[in-house]
Protein backbone atom coordinates (compact mmCIF):
# COMPACT_ATOMS: atom_id res chain seq x y z
CA UNK A 1 0.00 0.00 0.00
CA UNK A 2 1.59 3.23 -1.19
CA UNK A 3 0.49 6.83 -0.95
CA UNK A 4 -0.17 7.87 -4.53
CA UNK A 5 -1.13 11.42 -3.81
CA UNK A 6 -1.87 13.71 -0.89
CA UNK A 7 -4.19 16.66 -1.09
CA UNK A 8 -4.28 19.33 1.56
CA UNK A 9 -7.64 20.56 2.74
CA UNK A 10 -8.37 23.24 5.25
CA UNK A 11 -10.00 22.42 8.53
CA UNK A 12 -11.67 25.22 10.42
CA UNK A 13 -12.86 23.17 13.39
CA UNK A 14 -9.86 22.62 15.59
CA UNK A 15 -6.97 24.12 13.70
CA UNK A 16 -5.56 20.78 12.64
CA UNK A 17 -4.18 20.46 9.15
CA UNK A 18 -6.08 17.88 7.20
CA UNK A 19 -4.78 15.89 4.27
CA UNK A 20 -6.46 13.27 2.19
CA UNK A 21 -4.23 10.42 1.03
CA UNK A 22 -5.05 8.44 -2.07
CA UNK A 23 -3.64 4.95 -1.63
CA UNK A 24 -2.53 2.40 -4.18
CA UNK A 25 -4.68 -0.31 -2.59
CA UNK A 26 -7.81 -0.40 -0.45
CA UNK A 27 -7.13 0.09 3.23
CA UNK A 28 -7.55 -3.03 5.33
CA UNK A 29 -8.55 -3.87 8.86
CA UNK A 30 -5.08 -5.34 9.24
CA UNK A 31 -3.54 -1.94 8.56
CA UNK A 32 -5.45 -0.36 11.43
CA UNK A 33 -4.58 -3.26 13.71
CA UNK A 34 -0.94 -2.64 12.77
CA UNK A 35 -1.40 1.03 13.73
CA UNK A 36 -2.43 -0.07 17.23
CA UNK A 37 1.28 -0.51 17.88
CA UNK A 38 1.66 3.25 17.79
CA UNK A 39 -1.52 4.70 19.26
CA UNK A 40 -5.18 4.08 19.92
CA UNK A 41 -7.58 2.68 17.36
CA UNK A 42 -11.37 2.86 17.49
CA UNK A 43 -13.83 1.17 15.21
CA UNK A 44 -17.46 1.52 14.24
CA UNK A 45 -17.92 -1.94 12.82
CA UNK A 46 -21.44 -1.42 11.52
CA UNK A 47 -20.50 1.24 8.97
CA UNK A 48 -19.62 -0.39 5.68
CA UNK A 49 -16.86 -2.91 6.31
CA UNK A 50 -15.73 -0.92 9.32
CA UNK A 51 -14.85 2.68 10.03
CA UNK A 52 -11.57 3.09 11.86
CA UNK A 53 -9.89 6.03 13.54
CA UNK A 54 -6.30 5.96 14.69
CA UNK A 55 -5.08 8.58 17.13
CA UNK A 56 -1.45 9.22 17.91
CA UNK A 57 -1.68 11.62 20.77
CA UNK A 58 -0.06 15.02 20.18
CA UNK A 59 0.91 14.02 16.63
CA UNK A 60 -1.73 13.05 14.12
CA UNK A 61 -4.81 10.96 13.43
CA UNK A 62 -5.83 8.74 10.54
CA UNK A 63 -9.36 7.76 9.68
CA UNK A 64 -10.69 5.53 6.98
CA UNK A 65 -13.17 2.93 5.88
CA UNK A 66 -12.00 -0.60 5.22
CA UNK A 67 -12.05 -1.18 1.46
CA UNK A 68 -11.66 2.47 0.60
CA UNK A 69 -8.60 3.81 -1.20
CA UNK A 70 -8.68 7.13 0.62
CA UNK A 71 -7.81 7.97 4.21
CA UNK A 72 -7.98 11.31 5.97
CA UNK A 73 -5.06 12.45 8.08
CA UNK A 74 -5.01 15.34 10.53
CA UNK A 75 -1.77 16.78 11.82
CA UNK A 76 -1.30 18.77 14.99
CA UNK A 77 0.14 21.85 13.32
CA UNK A 78 2.60 22.78 16.07
CA UNK A 79 4.59 19.60 15.49
CA UNK A 80 3.66 18.65 11.94
CA UNK A 81 7.20 19.27 10.74
CA UNK A 82 8.44 16.70 13.25
CA UNK A 83 5.77 14.05 12.79
CA UNK A 84 5.11 14.00 9.07
CA UNK A 85 8.04 11.74 8.20
CA UNK A 86 6.92 9.20 10.77
CA UNK A 87 3.42 9.23 9.36
CA UNK A 88 4.73 8.49 5.89
CA UNK A 89 6.92 5.79 7.38
CA UNK A 90 3.87 4.03 8.80
CA UNK A 91 2.46 3.64 5.31
CA UNK A 92 5.83 2.89 3.76
CA UNK A 93 6.82 0.21 6.25
CA UNK A 94 3.41 -1.43 6.26
CA UNK A 95 3.47 -1.88 2.49
CA UNK A 96 2.58 -5.54 2.02
CA UNK A 97 1.39 -6.22 5.53
CA UNK A 98 4.73 -7.41 6.89
CA UNK A 99 6.09 -4.29 8.56
CA UNK A 100 9.34 -3.87 10.45
CA UNK A 101 7.79 -2.80 13.73
CA UNK A 102 11.08 -2.70 15.62
CA UNK A 103 12.52 -0.07 13.32
CA UNK A 104 9.32 1.93 13.45
CA UNK A 105 9.30 1.79 17.25
CA UNK A 106 12.80 3.26 17.34
CA UNK A 107 11.74 6.05 15.05
CA UNK A 108 8.60 6.60 17.10
CA UNK A 109 10.63 7.07 20.27
CA UNK A 110 12.72 9.75 18.61
CA UNK A 111 9.70 11.56 17.24
CA UNK A 112 7.87 11.42 20.56
CA UNK A 113 10.88 12.88 22.36
CA UNK A 114 11.07 15.81 19.95
CA UNK A 115 7.32 16.39 20.17
CA UNK A 116 7.46 16.45 23.97
CA UNK A 117 10.31 18.93 23.88
CA UNK A 118 8.42 21.15 21.45
CA UNK A 119 5.05 21.01 23.18
CA UNK A 120 5.97 20.68 26.84
CA UNK A 121 9.64 21.53 27.10
CA UNK A 122 10.44 18.14 28.64
CA UNK B 1 -7.71 11.40 -7.53
CA UNK B 2 -10.41 9.18 -9.04
CA UNK B 3 -13.31 11.25 -10.29
CA UNK B 4 -16.48 10.91 -8.24
CA UNK B 5 -19.57 10.56 -10.39
CA UNK B 6 -21.59 13.63 -9.37
CA UNK B 7 -24.78 11.76 -10.12
CA UNK B 8 -23.96 9.39 -7.27
CA UNK B 9 -23.45 12.16 -4.73
CA UNK B 10 -26.11 13.43 -2.42
CA UNK B 11 -24.87 16.96 -2.06
CA UNK B 12 -26.15 18.52 1.17
CA UNK B 13 -23.67 21.36 1.60
CA UNK B 14 -25.71 24.01 -0.13
CA UNK B 15 -25.36 26.51 2.72
CA UNK B 16 -21.70 26.70 1.72
CA UNK B 17 -22.04 26.62 -2.07
CA UNK B 18 -25.12 25.44 -3.88
CA UNK B 19 -24.88 22.59 -6.35
CA UNK B 20 -26.04 21.69 -8.91
CA UNK B 21 -26.68 24.93 -10.73
CA UNK B 22 -29.69 25.39 -12.98
CA UNK B 23 -28.84 24.61 -16.61
CA UNK B 24 -29.70 28.22 -17.43
CA UNK B 25 -26.80 29.36 -15.26
CA UNK B 26 -24.26 27.15 -16.99
CA UNK B 27 -25.59 28.26 -20.38
CA UNK B 28 -25.36 31.93 -19.37
CA UNK B 29 -21.71 31.58 -18.35
CA UNK B 30 -20.83 29.93 -21.64
CA UNK B 31 -22.74 32.57 -23.59
CA UNK B 32 -21.02 35.36 -21.65
CA UNK B 33 -17.64 34.04 -22.71
CA UNK B 34 -18.61 33.63 -26.34
CA UNK B 35 -18.43 37.36 -27.08
CA UNK B 36 -16.24 40.25 -25.98
CA UNK B 37 -17.24 42.14 -22.87
CA UNK B 38 -19.94 44.68 -23.50
CA UNK B 39 -20.61 47.29 -20.88
CA UNK B 40 -20.70 50.96 -20.19
CA UNK B 41 -17.19 52.35 -20.24
CA UNK B 42 -15.69 49.02 -21.21
CA UNK B 43 -17.23 48.49 -24.58
CA UNK B 44 -15.43 46.05 -26.81
CA UNK B 45 -18.32 45.37 -29.09
CA UNK B 46 -21.82 46.53 -29.82
CA UNK B 47 -23.81 43.37 -30.08
CA UNK B 48 -23.40 41.66 -26.74
CA UNK B 49 -25.34 41.50 -23.54
CA UNK B 50 -24.45 43.92 -20.76
CA UNK B 51 -24.38 41.24 -18.08
CA UNK B 52 -23.60 43.65 -15.28
CA UNK B 53 -26.73 45.64 -16.00
CA UNK B 54 -28.74 42.46 -16.45
CA UNK B 55 -27.66 41.28 -13.02
CA UNK B 56 -28.47 44.62 -11.39
CA UNK B 57 -31.91 44.58 -13.00
CA UNK B 58 -32.48 41.07 -11.70
CA UNK B 59 -31.51 42.10 -8.17
CA UNK B 60 -33.87 45.08 -8.25
CA UNK B 61 -36.75 42.85 -9.36
CA UNK B 62 -36.01 40.01 -6.95
CA UNK B 63 -35.50 42.09 -3.83
CA UNK B 64 -37.97 44.85 -4.74
CA UNK B 65 -35.46 47.62 -4.19
CA UNK B 66 -33.90 50.12 -6.54
CA UNK B 67 -32.43 52.04 -8.11
CA UNK B 68 -30.16 49.65 -9.97
CA UNK B 69 -27.04 51.64 -9.22
CA UNK B 70 -27.54 51.10 -5.48
CA UNK B 71 -26.68 47.44 -6.03
CA UNK B 72 -22.93 47.07 -5.76
CA UNK B 73 -20.98 44.04 -6.92
CA UNK B 74 -18.16 42.58 -4.86
CA UNK B 75 -16.30 39.30 -4.83
CA UNK B 76 -18.64 37.71 -2.26
CA UNK B 77 -20.53 38.53 0.95
CA UNK B 78 -17.38 38.69 3.07
CA UNK B 79 -15.91 41.19 0.64
CA UNK B 80 -19.08 43.26 0.80
CA UNK B 81 -18.93 43.34 4.61
CA UNK B 82 -15.29 44.34 4.42
CA UNK B 83 -16.33 47.35 2.35
CA UNK B 84 -19.43 48.32 4.31
CA UNK B 85 -18.14 47.96 7.87
CA UNK B 86 -14.89 49.96 7.51
CA UNK B 87 -16.64 52.34 5.11
CA UNK B 88 -19.30 53.20 7.67
CA UNK B 89 -16.77 53.45 10.50
CA UNK B 90 -14.60 55.75 8.39
CA UNK B 91 -17.65 57.92 7.69
CA UNK B 92 -18.35 58.44 11.41
CA UNK B 93 -14.71 58.72 12.46
CA UNK B 94 -14.12 61.86 14.47
CA UNK B 95 -17.69 61.98 15.73
CA UNK B 96 -16.82 60.53 19.14
CA UNK B 97 -16.90 57.03 20.59
CA UNK B 98 -18.39 54.35 18.39
CA UNK B 99 -20.20 51.36 19.82
CA UNK B 100 -21.16 48.51 17.50
CA UNK B 101 -23.52 45.61 18.10
CA UNK B 102 -23.46 42.20 16.49
CA UNK B 103 -24.78 38.80 17.49
CA UNK B 104 -23.48 35.43 18.58
CA UNK B 105 -25.20 33.90 15.56
CA UNK B 106 -22.95 35.72 13.17
CA UNK B 107 -20.35 34.37 10.80
CA UNK B 108 -16.67 35.26 10.91
CA UNK B 109 -17.30 37.49 7.89
CA UNK B 110 -18.95 39.84 10.38
CA UNK B 111 -17.19 38.91 13.61
CA UNK B 112 -13.62 39.20 12.39
CA UNK B 113 -13.86 42.64 10.76
CA UNK B 114 -15.52 43.95 13.91
CA UNK B 115 -13.16 42.17 16.29
CA UNK B 116 -10.13 43.56 14.47
CA UNK B 117 -11.48 47.09 14.83
CA UNK B 118 -12.22 46.51 18.48
CA UNK B 119 -8.62 45.31 18.96
CA UNK B 120 -7.40 48.43 17.21
CA UNK B 121 -9.39 50.56 19.65
CA UNK B 122 -11.56 51.97 16.88
CA UNK B 123 -14.85 50.67 18.32
CA UNK B 124 -16.36 49.07 21.39
CA UNK B 125 -18.28 45.92 20.57
CA UNK B 126 -21.23 44.11 22.10
CA UNK B 127 -22.15 40.60 20.98
CA UNK B 128 -25.82 39.90 21.68
CA UNK B 129 -26.50 36.28 22.64
CA UNK B 130 -29.21 34.15 21.11
CA UNK B 131 -31.89 32.07 22.71
CA UNK B 132 -33.73 29.21 20.99
CA UNK B 133 -31.74 29.97 17.82
CA UNK B 134 -32.98 33.58 17.72
CA UNK B 135 -31.75 37.00 18.66
CA UNK B 136 -34.68 38.88 20.10
CA UNK B 137 -35.32 42.52 19.29
CA UNK B 138 -35.49 43.14 23.05
CA UNK B 139 -31.97 41.76 23.46
CA UNK B 140 -30.72 44.12 20.76
CA UNK B 141 -32.57 47.02 22.37
CA UNK B 142 -30.97 46.20 25.72
CA UNK B 143 -27.50 46.34 24.16
CA UNK B 144 -27.95 49.83 22.72
CA UNK B 145 -25.95 52.62 24.32
CA UNK B 146 -26.01 56.34 23.65
CA UNK B 147 -22.91 55.92 21.47
CA UNK B 148 -24.18 52.93 19.48
CA UNK B 149 -23.76 53.80 15.83
CA UNK B 150 -23.93 50.49 14.00
CA UNK B 151 -25.55 47.06 14.15
CA UNK B 152 -24.31 44.30 11.87
CA UNK B 153 -26.10 40.96 12.00
CA UNK B 154 -26.94 37.93 9.96
CA UNK B 155 -30.44 37.52 8.64
CA UNK B 156 -30.25 33.74 8.67
CA UNK B 157 -27.97 31.58 10.80
CA UNK B 158 -25.69 29.40 8.70
CA UNK B 159 -25.62 26.82 11.50
CA UNK B 160 -29.10 26.82 12.97
CA UNK B 161 -31.18 27.87 9.97
CA UNK B 162 -33.09 30.41 12.03
CA UNK B 163 -34.21 33.70 10.50
CA UNK B 164 -33.96 36.86 12.56
CA UNK B 165 -36.72 39.43 12.80
CA UNK B 166 -34.83 42.16 10.97
CA UNK B 167 -37.98 44.18 10.48
CA UNK B 168 -38.57 44.62 14.22
CA UNK B 169 -34.87 45.10 14.90
CA UNK B 170 -34.49 47.60 12.07
CA UNK B 171 -37.45 49.63 13.26
CA UNK B 172 -36.08 49.99 16.77
CA UNK B 173 -32.63 50.88 15.42
CA UNK B 174 -33.97 53.52 13.09
CA UNK B 175 -35.84 55.14 15.97
CA UNK B 176 -32.38 55.92 17.30
CA UNK B 177 -30.60 56.59 14.00
CA UNK B 178 -28.43 53.50 14.30
CA UNK B 179 -27.07 52.20 11.00
CA UNK B 180 -28.18 48.66 10.19
CA UNK B 181 -26.20 46.26 7.98
CA UNK B 182 -27.81 42.87 7.39
CA UNK B 183 -25.86 39.87 6.14
CA UNK B 184 -28.28 38.03 3.89
CA UNK B 185 -25.84 35.39 2.66
CA UNK B 186 -28.02 32.54 3.92
CA UNK B 187 -31.48 33.93 3.24
CA UNK B 188 -31.17 35.48 -0.22
CA UNK B 189 -32.81 33.02 -2.59
CA UNK B 190 -34.38 30.86 0.12
CA UNK B 191 -37.15 33.11 1.45
CA UNK B 192 -39.03 36.16 0.16
CA UNK B 193 -37.14 39.37 1.00
CA UNK B 194 -38.68 42.75 0.29
CA UNK B 195 -35.98 45.36 0.70
CA UNK B 196 -38.45 47.94 -0.48
CA UNK B 197 -40.17 47.81 2.89
CA UNK B 198 -37.57 46.31 5.26
CA UNK B 199 -35.89 48.92 7.47
CA UNK B 200 -32.31 47.99 6.65
CA UNK B 201 -29.61 50.40 5.49
CA UNK B 202 -27.44 47.89 3.70
CA UNK B 203 -28.15 44.30 2.72
CA UNK B 204 -25.34 41.92 1.82
CA UNK B 205 -25.79 38.96 -0.52
CA UNK B 206 -23.65 36.31 -2.11
CA UNK B 207 -24.18 34.78 -5.52
CA UNK B 208 -22.97 31.24 -4.99
CA UNK B 209 -25.49 29.97 -2.48
CA UNK B 210 -29.29 30.04 -2.92
CA UNK B 211 -29.19 32.65 -5.68
CA UNK B 212 -27.80 29.80 -7.83
CA UNK B 213 -24.82 31.79 -9.11
CA UNK B 214 -21.14 30.94 -8.90
CA UNK B 215 -18.36 31.61 -6.38
CA UNK B 216 -16.71 34.98 -6.79
CA UNK B 217 -19.97 36.90 -6.97
CA UNK B 218 -21.78 38.89 -4.34
CA UNK B 219 -22.41 42.40 -3.28
CA UNK B 220 -24.69 44.68 -1.34
CA UNK B 221 -27.66 46.95 -1.62
CA UNK B 222 -27.20 50.33 -0.01
CA UNK B 223 -30.11 52.64 0.62
CA UNK B 224 -28.18 55.87 1.15
CA UNK B 225 -24.67 55.66 -0.30
CA UNK B 226 -23.61 58.85 1.44
CA UNK B 227 -23.59 57.07 4.81
CA UNK B 228 -20.60 54.90 3.79
CA UNK B 229 -17.35 56.11 2.29
CA UNK B 230 -15.33 54.07 -0.18
CA UNK B 231 -12.36 52.28 1.34
CA UNK B 232 -11.06 50.73 -1.85
CA UNK B 233 -10.05 52.63 -4.91
CA UNK B 234 -9.20 51.98 -8.50
CA UNK B 235 -10.20 52.15 -12.10
CA UNK B 236 -13.88 52.32 -12.87
CA UNK B 237 -13.84 53.07 -16.58
CA UNK B 238 -15.53 56.39 -15.77
CA UNK B 239 -14.30 59.91 -14.94
CA UNK B 240 -10.84 58.57 -15.64
CA UNK B 241 -9.02 61.89 -15.72
CA UNK B 242 -9.77 62.36 -12.01
CA UNK B 243 -7.38 60.78 -9.51
CA UNK B 244 -10.21 60.61 -6.98
CA UNK B 245 -12.68 57.76 -6.70
CA UNK B 246 -15.91 58.84 -8.44
CA UNK B 247 -18.86 59.88 -6.27
CA UNK B 248 -21.37 58.27 -8.59
CA UNK B 249 -22.99 54.99 -7.76
CA UNK B 250 -22.06 52.24 -8.10
CA UNK B 251 -18.59 53.32 -9.25
CA UNK B 252 -17.73 54.76 -5.87
CA UNK B 253 -17.71 51.20 -4.44
CA UNK B 254 -16.79 49.21 -7.53
CA UNK B 255 -13.27 49.09 -8.87
CA UNK B 256 -11.47 47.01 -11.44
CA UNK B 257 -12.95 44.73 -14.04
CA UNK B 258 -16.27 43.14 -13.17
CA UNK B 259 -16.73 39.40 -13.01
CA UNK B 260 -19.01 39.42 -16.02
CA UNK B 261 -19.38 35.61 -16.37
CA UNK B 262 -20.31 35.68 -12.67
CA UNK B 263 -22.82 38.45 -13.30
CA UNK B 264 -24.29 36.47 -16.19
CA UNK B 265 -24.64 33.49 -13.87
CA UNK B 266 -26.24 35.61 -11.16
CA UNK B 267 -28.77 37.10 -13.55
CA UNK B 268 -29.63 33.64 -14.84
CA UNK B 269 -29.81 32.22 -11.32
CA UNK B 270 -32.21 34.89 -10.19
CA UNK B 271 -34.20 34.39 -13.37
CA UNK B 272 -34.47 30.71 -12.48
CA UNK B 273 -35.70 31.53 -8.97
CA UNK B 274 -38.27 33.94 -10.35
CA UNK B 275 -39.55 31.35 -12.80
CA UNK B 276 -39.69 28.70 -10.08
CA UNK B 277 -41.28 30.97 -7.50
CA UNK B 278 -39.73 31.88 -4.17
CA UNK B 279 -42.79 30.67 -2.26
CA UNK B 280 -42.49 27.23 -3.85
CA UNK B 281 -38.78 27.17 -3.00
CA UNK B 282 -39.44 28.11 0.61
CA UNK B 283 -42.23 25.57 1.00
CA UNK B 284 -40.19 22.72 -0.45
CA UNK B 285 -37.25 23.48 1.81
CA UNK B 286 -39.45 23.60 4.89
CA UNK B 287 -41.16 20.32 4.03
CA UNK B 288 -37.95 18.42 3.33
CA UNK B 289 -36.19 19.84 6.37
CA UNK B 290 -39.10 18.89 8.61
CA UNK B 291 -38.98 15.36 7.21
CA UNK B 292 -35.27 14.96 7.94
CA UNK B 293 -35.65 16.36 11.44
CA UNK B 294 -38.56 14.03 12.16
CA UNK B 295 -36.40 11.10 11.06
CA UNK B 296 -33.37 12.12 13.09
CA UNK B 297 -35.47 12.70 16.19
CA UNK B 298 -36.14 8.98 16.30
CA UNK B 299 -32.55 8.25 17.26
CA UNK B 300 -31.93 8.94 20.94
CA UNK B 301 -28.23 9.65 20.42
CA UNK B 302 -28.73 12.32 17.76
CA UNK B 303 -28.58 15.83 19.18
CA UNK B 304 -30.49 18.34 17.05
CA UNK B 305 -29.58 21.97 17.65
CA UNK B 306 -32.68 23.56 16.13
CA UNK B 307 -35.77 21.48 15.47
CA UNK B 308 -37.68 24.31 13.80
CA UNK B 309 -35.33 25.97 11.30
CA UNK B 310 -36.83 28.38 8.79
CA UNK B 311 -34.03 27.68 6.32
CA UNK B 312 -33.26 24.20 4.94
CA UNK B 313 -30.44 23.59 7.38
CA UNK B 314 -30.16 20.78 9.93
CA UNK B 315 -27.40 20.91 12.53
CA UNK B 316 -26.73 17.85 14.62
CA UNK B 317 -24.24 15.68 16.43
CA UNK B 318 -24.16 11.99 17.16
CA UNK B 319 -23.25 11.11 20.70
CA UNK B 320 -20.18 8.94 20.78
CA UNK B 321 -18.72 10.15 17.48
CA UNK B 322 -16.75 13.25 16.57
CA UNK B 323 -18.58 15.41 14.06
CA UNK B 324 -15.68 15.13 11.63
CA UNK B 325 -15.93 11.36 11.79
CA UNK B 326 -19.65 11.48 11.08
CA UNK B 327 -19.06 13.69 8.08
CA UNK B 328 -16.30 11.43 6.84
CA UNK B 329 -18.44 8.32 7.13
CA UNK B 330 -21.42 9.98 5.47
CA UNK B 331 -19.24 11.07 2.57
CA UNK B 332 -17.18 7.93 2.09
CA UNK B 333 -19.68 5.21 2.96
CA UNK B 334 -22.93 6.83 1.82
CA UNK B 335 -21.79 9.60 -0.56
CA UNK B 336 -23.75 12.12 1.45
CA UNK B 337 -21.85 15.40 1.45
CA UNK B 338 -22.29 17.41 4.64
CA UNK B 339 -20.21 20.10 6.33
CA UNK B 340 -18.63 19.51 9.71
CA UNK B 341 -16.81 21.67 12.21
CA UNK B 342 -17.49 25.21 13.27
CA UNK B 343 -18.95 26.55 10.02
CA UNK B 344 -16.99 29.77 10.57
CA UNK B 345 -19.49 30.65 13.30
CA UNK B 346 -17.42 30.20 16.46
CA UNK B 347 -19.80 31.87 18.90
CA UNK B 348 -22.72 29.67 17.91
CA UNK B 349 -20.60 26.64 18.61
CA UNK B 350 -19.17 28.07 21.78
CA UNK B 351 -22.74 28.28 23.05
CA UNK B 352 -24.11 25.02 21.67
CA UNK B 353 -21.31 22.50 21.25
CA UNK B 354 -18.61 23.69 23.61
CA UNK B 355 -16.58 24.70 20.58
CA UNK B 356 -16.45 21.18 19.18
CA UNK B 357 -18.64 21.85 16.18
CA UNK B 358 -21.33 19.74 14.60
CA UNK B 359 -22.52 18.22 11.37
CA UNK B 360 -24.59 20.43 9.11
CA UNK B 361 -26.67 19.31 6.18
CA UNK B 362 -28.25 21.95 3.98
CA UNK B 363 -30.63 21.50 1.09
CA UNK B 364 -31.35 23.32 -2.13
CA UNK B 365 -34.22 23.46 -4.59
CA UNK B 366 -32.54 20.61 -6.44
CA UNK B 367 -32.48 18.27 -3.44
CA UNK B 368 -34.97 15.50 -4.09
CA UNK B 369 -37.26 13.79 -1.60
CA UNK B 370 -35.47 10.54 -2.33
CA UNK B 371 -32.13 12.13 -1.46
CA UNK B 372 -33.61 13.34 1.82
CA UNK B 373 -34.84 9.83 2.55
CA UNK B 374 -31.47 8.25 1.79
CA UNK B 375 -29.56 10.88 3.76
CA UNK B 376 -31.80 10.56 6.82
CA UNK B 377 -31.52 6.78 6.67
CA UNK B 378 -27.73 7.04 6.41
CA UNK B 379 -27.48 9.37 9.39
CA UNK B 380 -29.72 7.11 11.43
CA UNK B 381 -27.61 4.07 10.53
CA UNK B 382 -24.43 5.84 11.57
CA UNK B 383 -26.08 6.88 14.82
CA UNK B 384 -27.24 3.34 15.52
CA UNK B 385 -23.73 2.06 14.82
CA UNK B 386 -22.14 4.65 17.06
CA UNK B 387 -24.58 3.78 19.80
CA UNK B 388 -23.97 0.07 19.69
CA UNK B 389 -20.46 -0.62 18.58
CA UNK B 390 -18.06 2.25 19.04
CA UNK B 391 -15.11 0.85 20.81
CA UNK B 392 -11.49 -0.01 20.86
CA UNK B 393 -10.44 -2.13 17.94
Amino acid sequence: MRILRSVRHKSCADGTRMKEFLLSDPVTEDFFLFLKNFGSVKCVATVGDGFYTFQKEDCFSIKGLVGDTTVEVRFKPEVADITVDFLYALFHFYRDGNPDIETLKRREAGVEQRVRERLYGT
Amino acid sequence: MPEEDPAELIYLNNAATSWPKPPEVTAAIIASLARPVFGSGRTAGTQGEDYITLAREALVRFFHAGPEEHWVFTHNATDALNILIPGFLAAVEGEGPCHVITTALDHNSVLRPLHERERAGQISLTVVPFENAKVSPDAVRAAIRPVTRLVVMSHGSNVLGSVQDIRAIGELLHEQDIYFIVDGAQTAGHIPIDLGTLPVDAFVFTGHKALCGVPGTGGFYIRDPKRVVPVRFGGTGTDSFSLCQPDEMPDTFEYGTHNYPGAAALAAGIGFLEATGIDAITEKGERQTAYIIAELRQEPNIILYNETPELPIVAFNIEGMANDDVGFVLARAYRVISRTGLHCAPLVHEALTGGKGCVRISLSWFTTDEECRIAAKAIREVAQGAHSSLGQA
